[in-house]
């Protein structure tokens, strides 16, 4: 309890974390309402098919994903940056628990940044199909209330591949490359890869089946959301797991 | 509990290169234990295995007998500086000691008080980026002492302090060594030490040079020597000669006698009649010694273009 309030009070005194948090919030909702606007002056004849509006709405959910994961990021690497990590560990040896404390901090913060961020989202964008007399979804529609639980576990999973991350990189910067790549990158090249490289890359990149997570209507070929979600978060497990050791093992 | 800091066969190999060389000394409480040596030498190395942050290749060094992570509370048992610069520079004073305070379970009371101790209570809500490098190791010295701890392993904290700052560190050291507290305090510079230090460890290469009371460390290491000045410069020579007592003349007529003490070469000069004009007993400066010792251990000599 002792360190978990040491680490909130490191993250709420340094202003970037407010504007991280803040960042995903915001960013993510405008992006999802842009993300649709080109849908937005057609009738309804010229929407996909089929048509999932609650999915549709977290398009924002592409760069939000990159903020919260620096979030995470950000709760390490700035102590290896100035050399606090010396400080932290000398009244905190116990690395594992420290490494704990910050994963737990962040993991709240991110659950809390992540189910704003997807409630505006759908509401925002939910707000403007209504407008343009689009089919929109309520929150209380089938299925919309595990998909929008499904959005909020995604983004904080993020937050916490971020905090591994950031301890496996001890860097900012070079958390952000990873992050990109892995995030952003990968997923955006990668399923163009020739046979069944490529099929898998389209499928079970960890973020790409996460966002299976989130989806309403499942189309022809979509990995189911139960699967999506268990991939990310195994993905997630795995990178924390090897963060874990890397620090408990090297020298600071 | 026992606050003894205790070292034994302490190895820190990079590769192929030495740290760490087999290096075993013991700091008691109630003392203030001086780490001496150029920079290079593995003095922070050491401090830092002290603390768990890296690891040894071999040996132990240990708190009361107890590897750090082994200690029931860390952070009312040992207190650290080493970096002062190891601080966010977006962080206020207060907040950077209130995260420390916390993992002791103490609060903003105690943070008021250690400001208050280091003379930083006017700073508290200023960020750390506005700080001097003589305020930052204010700050460090009062993170290192949030949980009021037995220990405190200080690396360099005279660096950047201003003459009345070193004497308030000095005096700190001091008053904490006499409260029964252990204190290991690191320098390369000899003449930080004359003043504070009770005991030396001096290391060059990563290997113990000596281990000895500073007092002890002087008397082994410098020679007695005595500066006589007299309008007989002639007769004095004559007479330390008879005497068998060796001396150099300087070159503006005074006499250095090595060896010897100013009474004796006061009472060689009085049975020959001689008057004398100075009779001075001088020592060779901690600083000499010091650069004398470790000359061969020395990495990064700066050499004259």
């Amino acid at each position: 309890m002792r360190i978990l309030r040491s680490e909130w009070t490191k993250l709420r005194s340094v202003r970037s974390i407010w504007i991280t948090i803040l960042s995903t919030v915001a960013a993510g909702t405008a992006l999802s309402a842009l993300g649709v606007s080109d849908l937005l002056g057609g009738s309804p004849a010229d929407l996909p098919d089929p048509w999932d509006p609650t999915a549709t709405s977290l398009k924002g959910f592409l760069f939000a994903q990159l903020l919260i994961g620096m979030l995470g990021a950000l709760s390490i690497t700035p102590e290896y940056a100035t050399g606090m990590i010396g400080t932290s560990l000398s009244h905190v040896p116990a690395r594992s628990r420290l490494l704990a404390a910050k994963a737990t901090v962040i993991t709240a913060i991110a659950l809390v940044t992540s189910l704003v961020t997807a409630l505006l989202s759908f509401t925002v964008v939910q707000a403007l199909f209504a407008g343009a007399d689009l089919p929109s979804a309520g929150l209380t529609d089938p299925g919309v209330p595990r998909a929008l639980t499904s959005a909020t576990l995604y983004l904080t999973l993020i937050a916490l591949i971020g905090v591994a991350v950031g301890t496996l990189t001890r860097s900012t910067t070079g958390s952000l490359a990873v992050l990109v790549g892995g995030l952003l990158l990968v997923p955006a090249i990668a399923p163009g890869l020739p046979g069944g490289l490529g099929d898998w890359f389209g499928d079970y990149w960890p973020n790409t089946a996460g966002q299976a997570a989130y989806a309403v209507i499942r189309t022809e070929g979509m990995i189911a959301p139960g699967t999506g979600l268990a991939v990310l978060t195994l993905t997630a497990l795995c990178i924390a797991a090897a963060s874990h050791l890397a620090f408990r093992v090297r020298d600071i | 509990m026992d606050t003894g800091i205790r070292a034994r066969g302490l190895t820190k190999r990079y590769g192929h290169r030495v740290a760490v060389d087999d290096l075993s000394f013991t700091v008691r409480p109630g003392l203030v234990t001086g780490f001496l040596g150029p920079n290079g030498a593995g003095k922070s190395t050491t401090m830092r295995m002290l603390l768990g942050l890296t690891r040894p290749t071999r040996g132990t060094i240990t708190i009361g007998g107890r590897h750090i992570t082994d200690l029931d509370d860390p952070a009312h048992t040992v207190g650290a500086l080493l970096d002062a610069r190891a601080v966010h520079p977006l962080r206020t004073a207060s907040d950077h000691l209130l995260a420390y305070a916390q993992t002791a379970g103490l609060g903003r009371a105690r943070v008021a008080e250690v400001l208050e101790l280091v003379g930083l209570a006017d700073a508290a809500g200023r960020r750390a980026d506005e700080f001097s490098l003589g305020m930052h190791q204010r700050l460090g010295i009062a993170t290192a002492l949030l949980g009021d701890p037995g220990v405190l392993v200080l690396d360099e904290p005279l660096n950047g302090l201003d003459p009345e700052g070193i004497r308030w560190m000095r005096t700190l050291m001091r008053d904490l060594a006499g409260e029964g507290r252990t204190i290991l305090f690191s320098s390369h510079l000899m003449s930080e030490m004359e003043l504070t230090a009770d005991n030396l460890i001096v290391v060059g290469h990563g290997r113990l040079l000596a281990e000895s009371t500073l007092a002890e460390f002087v008397r082994a290491n410098t020679t007695q020597a005595v500066t006589v000045r007299t309008e007989q410069p002639d007769l004095l020579s004559h007479a330390l000669h008879r005497a068998g007592v060796p001396f150099e003349r300087a070159p503006d007529a005074s006499l250095l006698v090595t060896g010897t003490e100013s009474g004796t070469v006061g009472r060689i000069a009085a049975a020959e009649g001689i008057p004398l004009d100075e009779l001075t007993r001088v020592r060779e400066s901690l600083e000499d010694v010091f650069l004398r010792f470790t000359h061969d251990d020395t990495d990064y000599e700066g050499r004259a273009a």
